[in-house]
């Protein structure tokens, strides 16, 4: 009795350990764990399942009531998991909350009238975006996406406007207080906030902030910052996840603006932090004592942080306009005794300070040039006695740009630009440039004609003609010359038409057009509350984001079909709960029709895809329209990596980061793989990927020849032939049936009739025709017993030298082994055996290069098998397709010989192409192609990667690599593919 | 090093040598990072007295789990070792290595509950150290599974025994304090934990309730704390692990006395700085305040110094950090120290300014004014002997000059 409840909990370390176990089993296992009523358990089985089956939520669908229950007395590391996996759970199954502030402007939310007109959307949009008395519904926006979509997707997709994936409808949204599932799950992770555990109670607060009504958010706050008494490295992780919060809803934290208030022992990033957060949540009651609090903060012997508080000054004044006087006013007597004191020892770090406080300046000054006009009377004043060049040349740009802003400044304008004249020479570069650019806008600013200006500015500028540097001097032939040629006038001195000198439309749209502070794209990025992905801030390897909402329907949970017609009948008692169920059912029967549809349509991808045309030079200028053709996978796919390759993409930034991370991925396998301790190796490895290039097959489609197969000789069969290809379609009856296209031809003379293929004992006769209509439907409702053959419809009868074609489903009990059959034909029996295909015991699973290489990084190890096979094919014969393949670039023909016996011969998706560049002419090595498939009877991924050594005259060595959780499938599979390729076309 | 591998996925050590060479290029600033990213892994780090922990990782997970674990793996250490240093660990491989075994499995916390590691694994000590040397038999693991393991309270063992029936409940309190350059109390708060040591017998019910629970601000609970009890009628319910545990954190903010002040004065002029500081006591609480130490951190363009105290002693340790340790105020002066400093060359006046930290114990004393109401303990065999005690230390009281 007393292990008893020990060795499960052990157990699931075990199941997670166990790999060779089929997928399925432990899944049964982690079932039969969750099932369990111990609290020790079921933290273990959590845990198991988030490392075995995260995404197989219907698990959790049938004991979801308990194990809420159960949450607040699982161990804390139980409830960790536990708490996440629930969330993915409540969201997947019943969507968001509608008073949560992910839906906060309901921009998720898109009706179908909204849809179909478009434009009045974007413009209530742009009005709905700003300051939503105190919730930033613009960052709620994008964090509540980010957190379904992951930021990446996102930020990629913020380039095609309106363009969203990610349209919820009225069903995908549910109400904290009327769906029981979600009340559950808020008030079993309440207690969780005050655990003892930071981690608990941040994976609490994360449950909380994605799913809690927005009144009722306020819960989280004060445990959370409680949590920040804790150590320093979870205070760091805390606070990182406190500043998304507070800059998605200041109004939070705002009143505890005080715990915020930086220590003397907290580290620098603890306090930068903290500082970012205080100039977030600033109010216009907290900032006097944030203020009084930042004051002490400058005078800090850690400077580095002084110029982080000087900046937050800035910010928070940009934040609250009322309060920038007297942060100018600050500011201002800062940077005059910063740059009076700074004369004596001039540290480095004091620049810092002084440089940040004049960009503070200059920012708020920004807002509203004219009424701080004394302010930079005052700088322009004390530029003298500023020293770091980097200052000088902002106050000296200050100068220029609001040179004429008001009657003080245009009267110092004439002493000013003499003393820069004067002391032009000996100014940093930077400061020289900004000199110029402030004589440039001077002159042409200037509202008053006036000699002297005017010669000063010529001397400056043919000073600067003679500068040591290239750039002051460029830039000074450049202005001076432009400025001349307007004026189409030889010399500078006597200008005389004014008028026309204010024409030189070039000049002034660079220097006289009014500056805004440029819009800058929000590009933070937001991860799931809590998760390392918030504190690195990139997608680490296995994060995910939340699952789809209501993307757990009902035929997916299985048995608990029963629980929703429970459900639905007690729904008719209760009024209010009524829409929601009836929602779901609807999803049930669409995501089974679109389940349908999508699988026919990746099919049309490898069999169809001949229209792609085009060389993958010219497939960068087709632009963004990939979803008018779903037809075509292939080309879509090949798009995609033609826009990454060639760096012209809308999305060229996104696709370039996307690009490093699958950099950085391939540089930590390498590094894994390979002795670990050489850096350079990596760094080398990481280099050659660099020189390889993604190029497109796009026209193969309609190359693919599947292989035939004899079932029945002419010889035997008294003259009739019988031959089968394997059929790339997917069976809609079963997922385990595999399609074959056998078509029957009579090479005799005389009349056959009654042709029909069946199971051998079965003792059907020919004239059991009639079931063949029936027999589909009846299959479909008995899921288990999937017949070996689904019996076929005859061919009545066959004229000589006619050839008729038939589809049969079959389903091959093991995938080596042949299938016996019985052949009727003319009332007479042949037995014949049908080989199996294994290469057609999968379907494509279409999919981008990083989900590929992202899949392939959770199949390590135990799931990975390499083998080793020559490839001939593309020697032997060379120019016999009269001259097109002499034009055609010798790589290509490989890649495009290489990949099209591999479509041949095994129902694949070609992921992408990867060719090397920078080696030698006439080597092939580092040519990878990506292939991916799935299963058909179990759904399991197949990862195929292959890769070349050698040139292209000689037979090339390629590498096969299969990363694929059923073993035994994967290494059949593998043999297959290695004989193939080895052996040569005829 | 020391190195343990937690899952069948084999991690180099090669990471350590990465992050070596990180720290040494970066210096100690990395040292305060606690979530590393490096080229191959992340790494999570717990610096303790010196050594540092550190946990890595490839995949998404929550990192303050792992930053919570590490914690508490030092936790541990530090309980099992009596303290934590380079060579206690060297002495003790072999328990350091049991208990990571008990502790962590396949990469995820198992047994991390105090209370039960120490049943399955003693602590390290003279008797048993001379028996390994003369056996020969260096492992100290208990042959049974802890008991705890199967009952409803995973915290505790169900057939304990004790000769004395003694339960002690101590409120430890830390004082927060932040007073700004101009003397003003800018926050004060007191950060507390009621530690309770159990040695009762069987499955007791213990009931604590306070005299005034309202001023509590937050309150963070052991697993053992029932919540219900606590969210109807704020009284703590709970059934004791065996041994010393911290049953509830709380937070009491806003407090207005401070019971010391410190009064620094830095005037600089040509090169040198004066310095004064005053200690003395602001409000009397009503017992004595022991071990006031002051400590702070001398700017870094400070290249001499000459200080002298009229009680206590100064100390200047490596890194600038200047100590005053006064001990117990005297009656009939007030501790005052003083000096010049030196500025740089070059350097006119001081423009940066030290925080000036300040340590201090007091005992018998909860400054809150949290109280302890009653203590009811029921399903004991035999009267228990119960006992309080109060206790408030300096925590981060800190004077800006």
């Amino acid at each position: 009795m007393r292990n008893e409840l020990y060795v499960p909990k052990e157990q699931r370390l075990r199941t997670a350990t166990v790999w060779p176990l089929m997928v399925t089993g432990r899944k049964i296992i982690v079932g039969m764990l969750l099932k369990d009523n111990s609290p020790g358990v079921v933290g273990a089985a959590a845990a198991a399942f988030a490392s075995i089956c995260p995404n197989n939520l219907s698990l959790i669908a049938k004991n979801y009531k308990r194990l809420c229950e159960i949450l607040p007395d699982v161990e804390e590391w139980g409830q960790i998991v536990l708490s996440g996996v629930l969330l993915r759970y409540v969201i997947a199954k019943h969507g968001l909350v509608k008073e949560s502030i992910m839906l906060v402007n309901n921009d998720l939310v898109k009706h179908d009238s909204e849809k179909e007109d478009m434009e009045p959307q974007i413009a209530t949009r742009e009005i709905r975006y700003g300051i939503n008395g105190d919730i930033h519904t613009e960052i709620l926006d994008i964090v509540s996406k980010s957190y379904l979509e992951g930021p990446d997707k996102y930020l990629s997709q913020l380039s095609h406007i309106n363009q969203d994936s990610l349209v919820l409808d009225d069903s995908c949204i549910t109400s904290a207080k009327s769906n029981d599932d979600v009340k559950i799950l808020l008030q079993c992770t309440l207690p969780l906030l005050w655990s003892y555990n930071s981690a608990v109670a941040l994976a609490a607060a994360g449950v909380h902030w994605i799913m809690a009504p927005k009144e009722d958010i306020y819960k989280i706050v004060k445990p959370l910052l409680f949590l920040l008494r804790s150590s320093s490295s979870s205070k760091y992780v805390i606070l990182c996840n406190i500043q998304v919060f507070s800059k998605a809803m200041p109004s939070l934290f705002a009143p505890y603006f005080e715990d915020f208030f930086v220590s003397f022992s907290d580290s620098y990033q603890i306090k930068t932090l903290k500082l970012e957060i205080l100039s977030s949540i600033a109010t216009y009651s907290s900032i006097p004592s944030i203020l009084l609090e930042f004051q002490d903060y400058i005078r800090d012997p850690d400077r580095r942080f002084a110029a982080d508080t000087v900046a937050a000054i800035g910010l928070c004044a940009q934040r609250l306009p009322d309060v920038a006087n007297t942060c100018l006013e600050g500011l201002l007597v800062l940077a005059l005794s910063e740059s009076s004191n700074g004369d004596a020892a001039s540290l480095d770090e004091e620049e810092t300070v002084l440089v940040r406080a004049i960009k503070s300046i200059k920012s708020i000054i920004k807002q509203d040039p004219p009424s701080h006009e004394k302010v930079i009377v005052h700088l322009v004043k004390s530029l003298d006695s500023i020293r770091a060049p980097t200052a000088r040349a902002m106050v000296i740009w200050m100068m220029g740009e609001y040179s004429n802003i008001g009657f003080l400044m245009s009267k110092m304008i004439p002493t000013l630009f003499n003393y820069l004249a004067w002391r032009f020479t000996s100014e940093a570069v930077e400061t020289k440039l900004q000199i110029i650019n402030a004589c440039v806008k001077g002159l042409l600013r200037a509202e008053v004609e006036d000699m002297n200006v005017q010669r000063t500015i010529g001397y400056v500028l043919e000073l600067a003609k003679c500068d040591l540097s290239y750039d002051i001097r460029d830039r000074a032939r450049v202005l001076k010359n432009s400025i001349l040629n307007c004026m189409g006038l030889q010399n500078f001195e006597d200008v005389k038409n004014q008028a026309e000198f204010r024409n030189a439309t070039n000049i002034k749209c660079i220097f006289g057009g009014e500056t805004k502070a440029p819009i800058e794209p929000f590009s933070y990025r937001f991860y799931l509350p809590g998760s390392l992905s918030q504190i690195v801030l990139h997608a680490a390897p296995g994060y995910e984001p939340l699952p789809r909402p209501c993307s757990l329907t009902g035929d997916e949970i299985g048995c608990s079909t029963i629980d929703v017609q429970e459900r639905r009948s007690t729904g008719v008692g209760s009024a209010d709960s009524e829409p929601n169920e009836s929602d779901d059912s609807d999803a049930i029967s669409g995501s089974l029709d679109e389940e349908n549809t999508s699988d026919y349509s990746s099919q049309g991808s490898v069999t169809g895809s001949s229209n792609g045309g085009g060389s993958h030079n010219s497939a960068s200028s087709i632009d963004g329209n990939e979803e008018a053709v779903p037809l075509i996978h292939l080309a879509d796919g090949s798009l995609a990596s033609t826009n990454k390759f060639e760096e012209s993409g809308e999305n060229n930034a996104s696709s370039l980061t996307d690009f490093g991370e699958l950099m950085s991925k391939r540089a930590l396998e390498s590094w894994l793989n390979e002795n670990p301790g050489s850096s350079q190796s990596s760094s080398d490895l990481g280099h050659l990927q660099r020189s390889l290039a993604r190029i497109s097959i796009k026209d193969i489609g309609h190359l693919v020849k599947p292989k035939t197969y004899t079932l029945l000789d002419p010889a035997i069969g008294n003259g009739l032939s019988v031959d089968y290809i394997f059929s790339s379609e997917v069976s809609s009856i079963s997922p385990r049936l595999v399609c074959l296209q056998i078509s029957f031809s009579n090479y005799s003379t005389d009349l056959m009739s009654s042709i029909l293929l069946s199971e051998e004992e079965s003792n059907k006769g020919p004239d059991s025709l009639d079931q063949t209509g029936s027999g589909s439907d009846s299959s479909l409702v008995s899921h288990d017993e999937i017949p070996t053959l689904v019996p076929m419809e005859e061919v009545v009868s066959l004229q000589p030298g006619q050839t008729t074609k038939r589809i049969l489903q079959v389903h091959f009990k093991h995938h080596l082994l042949p299938l016996k059959l019985v052949l009727f034909c003319n009332d007479r029996k042949q037995p014949v055996k049908l080989r199996p295909d294994i290469g057609y015991f999968i379907k494509p699973l279409p999919m981008d290069t990083e989900v590929f290489s992202e899949k392939e990084s959770q199949l390590p190890g135990m799931f990975e098998y390499i083998k080793r096979c020559t490839f001939t094919d593309h020697i032997g014969q060379p120019n016999e397709r009269d001259g097109q393949s002499l034009i055609k670039d010798k790589f290509l023909t490989i890649c495009e010989k290489l990949s099209l016996k591999m479509l041949s011969n095994a129902n694949l998706y070609l992921v992408s192409v990867d060719m090397p560049v920078a080696a030698k002419l006439d080597d092939l090595s580092g040519l990878c192609l990506r292939l991916s498939g799935e299963i058909l009877s179990n759904s399991v991924p197949c990862l195929i990667t292959l890769t070349l050594t050698g040139s292209c005259s000689e037979p090339l060595e390629v590498s096969v690599k299969i990363n694929c959780e059923e073993t035994v499938f994967a290494l059949n599979l593998l043999n297959r593919i290695v004989n193939f390729l080895a052996e040569p076309t005829l | 090093m020391l190195e343990k591998q937690l899952t069948g996925h084999w991690v180099d050590r090669s990471i350590c040598a990465w992050f070596w060479d990180q720290i040494l290029a970066q210096g100690d600033s990395l040292k305060l990072v606690p979530v590393i990213a490096s080229p191959t892994h992340y790494l999570f780090q717990v610096v303790r007295e010196g050594i540092t922990f550190l946990a890595c990782t490839q995949v998404e997970m929550p990192p303050l789990m792992a930053i919570e674990v590490v914690t508490m793996v030092a936790d541990v250490l530090t309980d099992y070792l009596d303290g934590l240093n380079e060579d206690l660990i060297k002495d003790n491989f072999v328990i350091v290595y049991e208990l990571l075994d008990e502790m962590i499995d396949n990469g995820f916390p198992l047994t991390t509950e105090p209370n039960i590691l120490r049943e399955m694994i003693a602590p390290p000590n003279i008797v048993s150290k001379v028996l390994s040397v003369v056996t020969g038999n260096s492992s100290n693991m208990s042959n049974t599974l802890p008991g705890a393991t199967a009952s409803c309270v995973p915290w505790r063992k169900t057939d304990l025994k004790h000769a004395s029936n003694e339960v002690y409940v101590d409120l430890v309190e830390e004082m927060d304090a932040t007073i700004n350059r101009d003397g003003n109390l800018v926050k004060c708060e007191i950060y507390g934990e009621v530690q309770v040591n159990s040695h009762l017998s069987g499955l007791p019910d213990l009931t604590l309730s306070f005299a005034n629970p309202s001023i509590l601000n937050d309150v963070r609970f052991h697993p053992c704390v029932r919540i219900r009890p606590w969210e109807s009628s704020q009284i703590l319910s709970f059934v004791p692990p065996d041994g010393l545990f911290k049953l509830v954190n709380y937070r009491v903010k806003k407090i207005k006395n401070i019971p010391i002040y410190v009064k620094p004065q830095l005037t600089s002029d040509s090169g040198t700085c004066r310095i004064s500081v005053l200690v003395g006591i602001r409000n009397d609480p009503g017992k004595s305040i022991d071990l006031i130490t002051v400590q702070f951190r001398l700017p870094p363009c400070v290249t001499s110094s000459d200080l002298s105290s009229n009680h206590g002693s100064v100390n200047i340790l490596a890194d600038k950090t200047c100590l005053w340790s006064i001990g117990r105020i005297p009656n009939d002066k007030a501790p005052s120290m003083s000096g010049t400093l030196v500025l740089e060359t070059g350097m006119e006046r001081l423009h940066v300014f030290p925080t000036f930290q300040v340590g201090f114990k007091i005992m018998g004393i909860a400054l809150s004014g949290l109280k302890i109401d009653k203590l009811d303990l029921k399903n004991l065999p035999s009267r228990p002997y119960k006992g309080f005690r109060a206790l408030t230390r300096g925590g981060e009281y800190q004077v800006r000059s």
